[in-house]
């Protein structure tokens, strides 16, 4: 017993120990927030700033807060309003088209038994290994033939490109946590196979598809490259838009700003209606 | 109400062989369980009935019809799964109407016959839950409402009972046998607990190794095994089965004993005694002695275990008997209650 007892460390050592802990996990959190907040922080400071304030370390915190950045930017020449109309019309195009092919491929992948099934899964992933630098020629010249050049259907095409290998893989990831036996429960109680997909397996998913959706969605809103090389005037969506606030007057920092927040906001807003999906696994108590 | 007849029924995966030839004639309104070990072929053969497994070979018949190309939803089957398969985004009565809905039965027979199916197995006052607040019984029995809610041609059952704990299991046990005896549907139950056979089944088909072991009344499985794998599965304890040497004189087994009884050949055969056939008697008495190896006291009986040979026996004994690891005990063997098995095929002997 008293062995035992000397191993023990004493009151004051645990405390000690425990302060530390305590000490090293709060500095950990306070450095990540930092890391992702400050420039956010910024940014939103900037956005409400006058030019003469935003390069003055004076006028950093203290400053006169204007609205006079954002009449700015959704003025001629910026047009940000044109480019949010377009940044949501490929993001939302890209989300409808994705999600349901992404659900049905997915299912396919989960469920049934084919030929080369492992591979044709492996080579959807893998098409996301090719750098966008490689594509980006063929699909300028593709959409040139075409004659889609500067369109949002073309930017939805490449978009769905991208987007459809990871919803593949997250819908699948959340229809394999659904358990077989519900479906064969629908089949037995009468329902066809297109019933079971819809009624059964999609709302038992239907946290995983909207976290697919969303991905997707963030995904093709943030995208810039083939924005960049696939647009020149009609097509130009919110993160070219941003490029333009460099000139040859040099950058315009508060209309970034400004155009910055544009962007985020509506991604800060989605994820927080979207949260509440997210409350655990909806298959809970199906099946045991 | 349906006649189910299986005709040379055969299910492979792959290289395995799960279902061979199988043939079998269920009766209409029949309670029929599928019993044996885990792998035997049971629950395939079930799921061929449902459809949700097609066969290899063979012909599955409903009333004389082939139904082998029927797809699971137009079977008219009710099944209750092993681990229930409830929709888990549909609360209680959304579960159990799901089925009606699919039939396209009116929204106001469908309240009526949901509630019906609840209160039948006292579910009404959770229709409004989710799968994921009741508990295991509960959603057994939710599983067990939406098979009754219609009238289905039959019944398929899958260990439905095995998720639950032992108490809850005997309560839904009486439970599923009064709900089928009161309905009178064809039911086709798979099991691997013999005891739910015995008590549920008008007949029980002894499966093993995608064969059909035995086919009969629970008593007749019981009291009457046809081979040694029957005899060793059924009954708690199960028969004790042991080895023996037969000759003219009577038998032996590997210590060395020799044992007065009338076999019914010579040669290598498996002696079956069940434990309540067999009796401690006082020196002298009995067939051989033996020391005790475990003594356990079942609460109604108690348990006498010991070794001949290799092999543990166990007789049964009266709840009062005390005895210690090691005491010495002599038994005595019932002439009439003895069953003989060849030693290599496993078939049954009779005299």
């Amino acid at each position: 017993m008293t062995a035992h007892r000397q191993h023990l460390p004493s009151a004051t050592t645990l405390l000690a120990q425990r302060w530390s802990f305590e000490f090293f996990h709060a500095a950990g959190v306070l450095l990540i927030v930092g890391v992702i907040v400050l420039p956010i922080f910024w940014i939103t400071l900037t956005a409400f700033k006058e030019p003469r304030d935003v390069y003055a370390l004076a006028s950093a915190l203290h400053f006169t807060p204007t609205l006079e950045n954002f009449t700015t930017v959704f003025a001629h020449p910026w047009n940000i309003g044109q480019k949010i109309v377009n940044s949501v019309l490929v993001a939302t195009g890209t989300v409808l088209v994705a999600i349901p092919m992404a659900t049905m491929a997915a299912y396919a992948f989960s469920r049934f038994q084919f030929a080369f099934k492992r591979t044709l899964f492996l080579l959807v992933i893998a098409s996301q290994f090719i750098p966008a630098a490689v594509v980006v020629l063929p699909f300028f010249l593709m959409f040139k033939a075409w004659g889609l050049l500067d369109t949002r259907i073309a930017l939805v095409m490449v978009n769905l490109s991208i987007v459809l290998p990871y919803a593949v893989w997250m819908i699948k990831g959340f229809l394999d946590a659904v358990p077989l036996e519900i479906e064969e429960s629908a089949m037995v109680d009468g329902a066809s196979r297109a019933r079971v997909i819809w009624e059964i397996v999609v709302p038992a998913a239907w946290p995983g598809i909207i976290t697919a959706a969303v991905f997707s969605f963030t995904l093709t809103w943030n995208e810039f490259l083939f924005a960049l090389i696939l647009g020149k005037q009609h097509a130009l969506t919110l993160p070219i838009g941003l490029i333009g606030f460099r000139t040859e007057r040099g950058d315009l920092w508060e209309l970034m700003a400004a155009g910055g927040l544009l962007i985020t906001l509506p991604m800060f807003v989605l994820s927080l209606m979207v949260q509440k999906h997210f409350v655990g696994s909806l298959t809970a108590g199906s099946v045991r | 109400m349906a006649l189910i007849e299986l005709k040379q029924l055969d299910k492979r995966f792959g290289q395995t062989h799960v279902v061979k030839n199988l043939n079998l004639d269920i009766a209409d309104r029949e309670f029929l369980v599928l019993l044996g070990p885990s792998g035997c072929g049971k629950t395939t053969t079930m799921r061929m009935i449902a459809g949700l497994e097609e066969p290899s070979g063979g012909e599955i018949c409903f009333d004389g019809v082939r139904v082998n190309e029927l797809p699971t939803q137009l079977r008219d089957v009710a099944m209750v799964f092993q681990n229930y398969g409830l929709y888990p985004h549909m609360n209680v009565y959304d579960n159990i109407a799901y089925p009606l809905k699919l039939q396209k039965v009116g929204a106001e027979v469908r309240e009526q016959r949901v509630s019906k199916a609840a209160s039948r197995v006292g579910l009404e006052p959770y229709l409004h839950r989710m799968p994921k607040e009741l508990s295991g019984g509960q959603r057994q029995r939710v599983a067990l409402a939406r098979a009754i809610v219609r009238n289905p041609r039959v019944f398929l059952m899958d260990e439905p009972l095995s998720n639950l704990d032992a108490k809850l299991r005997v309560t839904a046990r009486a439970e599923i046998k009064n709900l089928s005896e009161e309905l009178g549907v064809t039911t086709v139950y798979v099991t691997h607990d013999q005891v739910e056979a015995m008590t549920l089944a008008h007949r029980v088909a002894v499966m093993n190794d995608g064969v059909i072991q035995q086919l009969g009344r629970p008593e007749d499985i019981y009291n009457d095994p046809a081979n040694v794998f029957v005899a060793g599965f059924i009954g708690s304890p199960a028969m004790n089965l042991l080895p023996v040497q037969a000759s003219t004189q009577g038998v032996r087994w590997r210590d060395g004993v020799n044992v007065a009884l009338r076999p019914p050949r010579e040669g290598q055969l498996v002696l079956g005694v069940r434990a309540e056939d067999m009796h401690l008697t006082a020196e002298g008495d009995g067939h051989f002695s033996a020391e005790v190896f475990t003594f356990e006291l079942l609460g109604d009986c108690s348990m006498v275990n010991f070794k001949l040979g290799e092999t543990l026996l166990s007789v049964k004994a009266s709840k009062s008997l005390r005895l210690a690891r090691g005491e010495r005990v002599h038994v005595r063997l019932p002439q009439d209650r003895l069953y003989w098995f060849d030693a290599a095929s496993g078939e049954r002997l009779r005299d």
